[in-house]
């Protein structure tokens, strides 16, 4: 089974970059790969004395349900988007923008806080760092841009704030999964992952954004920043945002009267109105499609990740990666988590937390480790893989959020190098010391 | 946009309208496909969830109850199967007990297909088998795989987090659709807190004294091969744990108690909420290991998986495998010898609401002849004996 394994993952890898040498787009090239490794899997079972069942060459109940692996995460991301095109499209986003410069121009720390702050709510709130990026990370970006942080240290900061708020409480999907995985009830976490994601996001902000004019030329950044729509006010930009966090919220204090809404439709119900407060009539019709359009790629990719982990798991590939993970030596594995953690993510995203992370934290667990401290710190490494390869969801929507012209890898993806080195070595420092910080979990 | 890449887009819409046609096809009739139970004729009647909670009426979770009476005064016991349709031996075991069962005292309740709704669509990235087929003298007896959770067409959308009825502990989102973490349920909730209910008002209607929870687990799990009992059952538990291990399993059947802290769970909330004993029955499963191999139905009925095996030589597994696997005939024999071996303790504790069967194979009957000898053609079956689960 290791050879048959071992050879469809040859092929899974092969067919992925000979199409990214042809130039094709890493979704196709994923989609490729995936097919092949499934025909490989079906003709190595038909070639060989294989006890295991024949399957079709080309599997499609299992690429179809691979399919829709993501599909709820697809639908936050497109409904995230919509509610913060409407809101930027309503002249919203600039109202904000401009407030917050002119009441914080003289004061950067605050200001920088506050930011901090902003970006960490939504994906703490929703588990989701491309969320953060869709709904705030315009909005950031703008006041970021009018305190003088050049574009490449802003979407590095809103790429590092989405990752920190994914992985803040009380919402940790990985955690979540794994602990789900592992049958632990997610009790406990919350303070390990506070501490690591809120010391990750401030480092990173007051690391790239912390150098600089403390006090802003207001009348100059405000001739640059867009102007507000006559009639704009907070009332009708903070209406919109609170409703969102109050169909939150009121999930969590009435969760046995209130109607699971669930969150696109939390997300489609603030969208309307946005609509009715809007000063200006907004062509919904054009900015729901330009919002697909946008995020054809990011849902296309998750799409794609779903029925390449599908395959996978058939043809034994996954195992084969999640066995020669746990198997590693225990010093091994501490030396190179940080590594292996944000690859893995890159690779298979959220589907992580069960591939290598249950195998994980049982290993831990068996090795006397404190299981709620090392899944909290592997939980808060994971999301910094949002920006690596094939997948890149978080640093794709990010790119495309703030309309990025710079080098991806060379500009953006070097500039989040020392803080995701910060989180990292505070992340495997909790892994390594988890039985002495185990009153954290208390 | 020039004319090619009009008719590569064209194409591919094409191509995924066939295969969405093909796959719809497929789960369409997998959702459809009805299991036929031919139960012993010692049955006494089949009751459905409904019969508990009226809003489950003729929905995919109506589940039959299987109802075994006596007629001899004694207790009243009950048996799950398929709280976890990934988990093929525990509803193999209870369709085991439904058919091969006759009940000398008290009662006998049966429920094998706990979370229907969950047995109607596999989990998606695991890429599970859609059935498997038990071998038997007159052909094969197929199955449905399933999920852990309900099939989101039944339960859909999920809130961002799940606070568990009436603790509040918060669980993963996708455990509002996991029956082994609602209990005990509530009427206005969504599908699995309503069959949890319908169940959790069954055992208090129905007097049940005892009742077992019947799963599987992956080896790297530590709860494995055991017996979780709620503090209620722990000299049943203990006595079962070393009679079996001691007289009859090759690997031990280890005893544990229900962690007071984790909510949701059968043994837990049903020892708290209801006057029975609650005990649940875990036994080995490698094709729930993420670390497994190839993922079809041979491995799903064998459990023979090189890369489990080569974790189990790095010391990474909680149970014991060898090039035998832990074929379906164990798993089915170890949960039926223990079920049967929990009532005659229970009955030996409280002969004055005793509950005594026959009738059923236990472990070493189930390995000899295997699990398909004890199964019968529905149809050959009287007409209006055979039910559908």
């Amino acid at each position: 089974m290791f050879a048959h394994s071992g050879l469809v993952l040859l092929v899974i890898c092969a067919a992925f970059f000979l199409p990214k040498v042809l130039k094709l787009s890493t979704e196709l090239s994923m989609l490729i790969a995936a097919i092949a490794g499934a025909a490989a899997h079906s003709i190595l079972i038909a070639v060989t004395d294989s006890p295991h069942d024949a399957v079709p060459l080309i599997p499609v109940r299992h690429i179809v349900e691979g399919a829709f692996t993501y599909f709820d995460v697809c639908l936050i991301f497109l409904t995230a988007t919509f509610f913060m095109a409407l809101l930027r499209e309503s002249g919203g986003v600039a109202f904000i923008v401009r407030k917050i410069v002119s009441t914080f121009h003289a004061r950067r720390t605050v200001c920088l806080l506050l930011l901090t702050f902003v970006l960490l709510i939504p994906g703490a709130l929703t588990g989701s760092g491309a969320t953060t990026v869709l709904t705030v990370g315009a909005l950031v970006g703008s006041v970021l841009s009018a305190m003088g942080v050049d574009e490449t240290r802003r979407i590095a900061i809103i790429f590092l704030g989405a990752a920190m708020s994914a992985a803040a409480p009380p919402i940790n999907l990985w955690a979540m999964m794994a602990a789900a995985g592992a049958n632990m009830p997610y009790v406990g976490f919350g303070k390990p992952l506070l501490v690591l994601s809120v010391s990750g996001a401030l480092f990173s902000m007051f690391w790239l954004a912390g150098r600089g004019e403390s006090k802003i030329d207001l009348k100059a950044v405000l001739a640059e920043l867009p102007e507000v729509e006559e009639g704009q006010s907070w009332l009708r930009v903070a209406l919109p945002f609170a409703l969102l966090l109050g169909l939150i919220l009121a999930g969590r204090i009435w969760p046995f009267s209130m109607p699971v809404l669930g969150l696109p439709l939390i997300f489609m119900i603030s969208s309307f109105l946005v609509v009715i407060l809007s000063p200006r009539r907004l062509n919904i019709w054009s900015i729901a499609c330009s919002t697909v359009h946008n995020l054809s790629t990011l849902v296309g990719i998750m799409i794609v990740v779903g029925i390449l982990i599908q395959v996978m798991a058939l043809s034994g590939v996954r195992g084969l990666i999640s066995l020669e993970v746990v198997t590693l030596p225990l010093g091994v594995l501490f030396a190179t988590l940080f590594i292996i953690l944000p690859l893995s993510e890159g690779l298979v995203q959220y589907a992580v937390a069960p591939l290598i992370g249950v195998p994980l934290i049982m290993l831990f667990n068996m090795r006397g480790l404190d299981p709620i401290i090392a899944l909290s710190a592997m939980s808060v490494i994971w999301p910094l893989g949002d920006c690596l390869p094939p997948t890149a969801v978080v640093g794709r929507a990010a790119v495309l959020e703030l309309d990025y012209r710079g080098r991806y890898y060379l500009d953006f993806v070097r500039a989040c190098l020392v803080p995701m080195a910060f989180i990292a070595l505070t992340g495997t420092l909790f892994l390594v010391f988890s039985t002495k910080l185990s009153f954290l979990g208390g | 946009m020039n004319i090619s890449l009009k008719t590569v887009k064209i194409v591919s819409l094409a191509v995924s309208v066939v295969f969405a046609g093909i796959a719809g096809l497929e789960f369409y009739e997998h959702r459809h496909f009805r299991e036929a139970v031919v139960p012993s004729p010692n049955l006494d009647e089949v009751k459905k969830l409904s019969d508990y909670e009226p809003s489950l009426k003729d929905s995919v979770n109506d589940s039959n109850v299987y109802v075994f009476d006596s007629g001899v005064p004694g207790g009243t016991a009950l048996i799950l199967g398929g709280t976890h349709p990934e988990e093929p031996a525990t509803n193999l075991t209870a369709s085991l007990i439904v058919e091969n069962a006759k009940v000398e005292e008290g009662r006998l309740i049966v429920v094998t297909r706990a979370n229907r709704s969950a047995s109607t669509c596999s989990r998606m990235g695991e890429a599970y088998p859609a059935y498997y087929s038990v071998k038997t003298n007159w052909g094969e007896k197929k199955f449905r795989m399933g999920d852990r959770c309900s099939n989101p067409l039944d339960s859909w959308p999920d809130p961002e987090v799940y606070l568990h009825y009436p603790s509040r502990q918060m669980l993963a989102y996708m455990d509002i659709r996991n029956l082994n973490r609602t209990w005990p349920g509530r009427p206005d909730g969504l599908l699995t807190e309503r069959t949890t209910w319908a169940m959790t008002q069954l055992i208090r209607q129905e007097k049940v004294d005892i009742a077992i929870d019947l799963h599987e687990a992956e080896l790297e799990y530590p709860v494995e091969n055991t017996i979780v009992t709620h503090e209620k059952g722990e000299s049943i538990a203990a006595m079962t744990s070393m009679v079996l291990t001691a007289e009859l399993f090759e690997v031990p059947l280890s005893m544990e108690f229900s962690p007071k802290a984790l909510h949701g769970l059968f043994h837990r909330e049903v020892g708290d909420h209801t006057e029975a004993i609650s005990l649940l029955a875990e036994v080995a499963e490698p094709m729930l290991d993420r670390i497994r191999g190839i993922t079809d139905e041979y491995l799903l009925m064998t459990g023979r998986d090189e890369f489990v095996m080569k974790a189990g030589e790095h010391k990474l597994l909680y149970a014991p495998i060898d090039e035998r696997g832990w074929p379906i005939d164990v798993r089915v024999g170890r949960h039926s010898s223990t079920v049967q071996k929990i009532l005659e303790f229970y009955s030996m504790e409280n002969p004055d609401r005793a509950v005594v069967i026959s009738g059923v194979p236990g472990y070493g009957e189930v390995i000899e002849n295997t699990l398909g000898a004890y199964f019968h053609n529905p149809e050959e079956a009287p007409e209006g004996s055979v039910y559908f689960d």
